[in-house]
């Protein structure tokens, strides 16, 4: 039993997880990662998919907001950058997918530090509305498709979907094959962002967030980290972006609105502020509640009938009320909610 | 107490997996969203149905940006189904319609037509949207899954890029052009000698922009100064920039491609400015709301009207509806059009099975495409689609807005 934290050596002091419950955790989470595919149908592999783009993107904007405290409600253009370069590049050079995502990922940080230029002069809400402008900037370069040659939606080849030369349908079904390309994705971000806060940049992300005049103070040069933390945050969107736009096979300005940039930012606050496997369970919240209040409706429309015509407005008024309720009870988010549960049982009986 | 409020936290998470896990466990088996099967007590001619039901797929905007015509469109969609089922079914079989509302987001719209399709094994399936439509092309060609939409972009008539979507209004592109037709005529009968000044205002969206690149085409050609595009931003309450935008412009005809809620405020803000324009509707706002909502500023307004709400076949659609109390906002003719793009649908499944062929995406296709006409009783022209060509129906009626009620003003008009 466990009753504190006593390394013995730097190897276990320096470990990203120092205690075997964590790794059975992660060993569990993985097996159950590679054995899902192979039960869940197409459904629930789209919706893996879904949340797993998603969680990229997540990941990528808690970066910035959760562990660099810059908010921005730019993502939604972030991700269009993303997902517009790469789509760019596959339908005009039939660039294959495994040099688009990595390409537009960069592409996208490039844009994103531009637009984190604001973020030197301004702080929180100032800065908030800059990004917006970001946001608006990107979908009018996009609605006015003529610029870059777009026209409504931009259609993405199958065949540039594939990894090294072996294309996707030689997996099976466009959700399962994308499955291990999207989780992928997302394992690669995990260990990267995790192991990002363990270095002295990610520390200096959140000496900026817990008070930049201090960091500064200590010799952390804002404006290089800020920016940097808008192009790594960034990176990660336009990977997020490329992918839905491979994964998708077409994409149109309307996926990547405010509504999106919102969406997302709601994702890092319900799942948790500054915490990786925060921003996926917030991924996958967001994703799976409308999921699972249309999967509701629909066993309840059998047993009802005249609930019928107030159902989708019922659905739109449970999303919000159980956004609501998550900030209530727990504002630190979801991850503070498994904390607690973990908490519960190992300090039990004493848990005070 | 703090610890209180973890217990409760815990309680509330765990109840949430426990439905989650209940909802993975068992995807809601059956019963449609919101049309059961059983349905078999009208005095049909055929006996107690047999066999499986047949699963159609829908997405409706009930709640979205589009939601004021999206919801009498559904209405008559499942009215049709209803219809049909209380007189026995297709070939003694019940229909079942397996529908959702999908607010107008194209990711809701995938994850649904992802369930319906592999999870409930419809054989075919009724859209919506522009945006959605063309982004589910690519998946309903690989699924093989005769698609009709509620959109008529002319990027989805072609069998050669998308062999399973079939249109059966005639394109967004056609409307408008017949649209530039009527008012190209109207000028000349105004006694105008010089080519008049078009503008668009349009939903700021695929839907919007779908027409505009032929419709300008298709104005140079006939001398006209390349037409103005402005785009109505979503949930707007106000247009008069937009308007007077237009009217620095020097417009003489408007083309509203855009649904009735923001076209009649475009109407009734054009009338506040006191502005002197013909205001051209397209399809989705040329429809009983927009009179609704802009009153007598209604008076006067043209629109493109492929559904006949007045035509014999539309007869048995709105007294089905008046039987069963259906509340469709008074939107007749947007009722009938979802009754009769539901209808063509049908037909194709009719005929397959007529033919004694296996209900399959492909056998459906093929029918479509070879059973020649389908009469829909004058609501349209009668719809022929072929394999070169899925936009079912050509031409269209132009109507006035004339004493509070649609009347046609000419005959049917095609583009080409």
């Amino acid at each position: 039993m466990q009753s504190g934290t006593f390394h013995t050596n730097y190897a276990a002091d320096m470990a990203l997880r120092p205690y075997w419950p964590q790794r059975l955790r992660i060993a569990l989470v993985l097996v159950a990662v590679l054995v899902f595919p192979w039960f869940a149908d197409r459904y629930w592999l789209n919706l893996a998919n879904t949340i797993a783009i998603a969680a990229i993107g997540a990941i990528g904007l808690n970066i910035l907001v959760g562990y660099t405290g810059q908010i921005s409600i730019g993502q939604g253009g972030f991700l269009a950058v993303g997902a517009f370069s790469a789509g760019l590049m596959a339908a005009r050079l039939d660039l294959p997918m495994w040099l688009t995502v990595p390409i537009a990922s960069l592409f996208t940080a490039a844009v994103g530090a531009f637009f984190g230029l604001p973020s030197l002069r301004l702080k929180g809400l100032y800065l908030a509305i800059a990004t917006l402008a970001a946001q608006e900037i990107i979908t009018w370069v996009l609605t006015h498709g003529k610029l870059l040659g777009i026209g409504e939606s931009l259609s993405i080849p199958r065949e540039t979907s594939n990894i090294f030369g072996i294309p996707m349908t030689a997996i099976g079904n466009p959700d399962f094959a994308f499955y291990w390309v999207t989780v992928g994705c997302l394992i690669l971000t995990v260990i990267f962002v995790s192991n990002l806060f363990r270095s002295r940049t990610g520390r200096a992300f959140v000496a900026i967030r817990d008070q930049d005049i201090a960091a500064q103070v200590i010799g952390v040069d804002l404006f290089r980290y800020k920016l940097l933390a808008f192009a790594t945050s960034s990176f990660f969107a336009g990977m997020a972006g490329a992918l839905t736009a491979h994964y998708r096979g077409i994409i149109s300005w309307e996926r990547f609105t405010i509504d999106t940039s919102i969406l997302y930012l709601a994702m890092i606050i319900i799942g948790g502020l500054g915490s990786v496997s925060g921003s996926i369970y917030g991924a996958a919240f967001m994703t799976l509640l409308p999921a699972f209040l249309s999967n509701l409706a629909r066993a309840l429309s059998g047993a009802v009938p005249q609930i019928n015509s107030y159902l989708p407005y019922m659905q739109q008024g449970a999303f919000g009320l159980a956004i609501i309720l998550f900030l209530i009870f727990e504002p630190e988010g979801i991850v503070k909610m498994w904390r607690n549960v973990k908490d519960y049982f190992r300090l039990w009986p004493f848990s005070y | 107490m703090g610890n209180d409020q973890r217990r409760f936290g815990m309680l509330a998470l765990l109840l949430a997996l426990a439905l989650v896990l209940a909802a993975c466990g068992q995807p809601a088996p059956g019963t449609g969203g919101t049309t059961g099967g059983g349905g078999a007590t009208g005095a049909g001619p055929t006996p107690a149905p047999a066999g499986e039901p047949i699963k159609i797929g829908a997405i409706f905007d009930l709640t979205g940006a589009t939601a004021d015509v999206g919801t009498p469109y559904s209405k008559g969609q499942i009215a049709y189904i209803d219809w049909r089922n209380a007189n026995g079914g297709v070939a003694g079989r019940q229909l079942q319609l397996i529908s959702q509302d999908y607010a107008y987001e194209v990711p809701r719209a995938e994850e649904l037509y992802t369930q319906f399709v592999t999870q409930d094994r419809v054989v075919v399936f009724s859209g919506w949207g522009t945006g959605d439509t063309e982004a589910l092309k690519g998946r309903i060609s690989e699924d093989q899954i005769p698609f009709i939409s509620a959109s008529y972009s002319a990027e989805l008539a072609d069998p050669a890029k998308t062999p399973f979507n079939f249109l059966v209004a005639p394109t967004y592109s056609d409307q408008m052009i017949i649209a530039m037709k009527w008012a190209l005529e109207d000028w000349k009968a105004k006694g105008n000698s010089d080519a008049p000044k078009f503008a668009y205002l349009f939903n700021d969206s695929p839907f919007g922009r779908s027409p505009l690149a032929d419709g300008t085409a298709f104005a140079e050609a006939n001398g006209v100064e390349t037409p103005l595009e402005v785009p109505s931003p979503r949930g707007a309450t106000d247009l008069t920039p937009q308007l007077t935008q237009i009217r620095d412009f020097g417009a003489n005809y408007v083309f509203l491609q855009n649904v009735s809620t923001p076209a009649a405020l475009a109407i009734k803000n054009a009338k506040s400015l006191g502005l002197d324009i013909q205001f051209v509707c397209l399809n989705w706002c040329a429809n009983e709301l927009l009179i609704k909502l802009a009153g007598a500023d209604a008076e006067g307004v043209v629109g493109a009207i492929p559904f006949d709400p007045a035509a014999e076949g539309a007869r048995v659609a709105l007294e089905f509806a008046k039987e069963k109390g259906i509340d469709y906002g008074g939107a007749d003719s947007t009722f009938v059009q979802g009754w009769t793009a539901m209808s063509i649908l049908v037909a194709g499944i009719e005929k397959t099975l007529a033919d004694g062929k296996e209900l399959t995406g492909e056998n459906i296709r093929n029918t479509l495409q070879t059973m020649g006409a389908i009469d829909t009783g004058g609501v349209t022209q009668p719809i022929v689609f072929s394999d070169t060509d899925h936009a079912g129906a050509k031409s269209l009626r132009i109507f006035r807005v004339e004493n509070g009620t649609w009347a046609a003003i000419t005959d049917f008009i095609s583009a080409r």
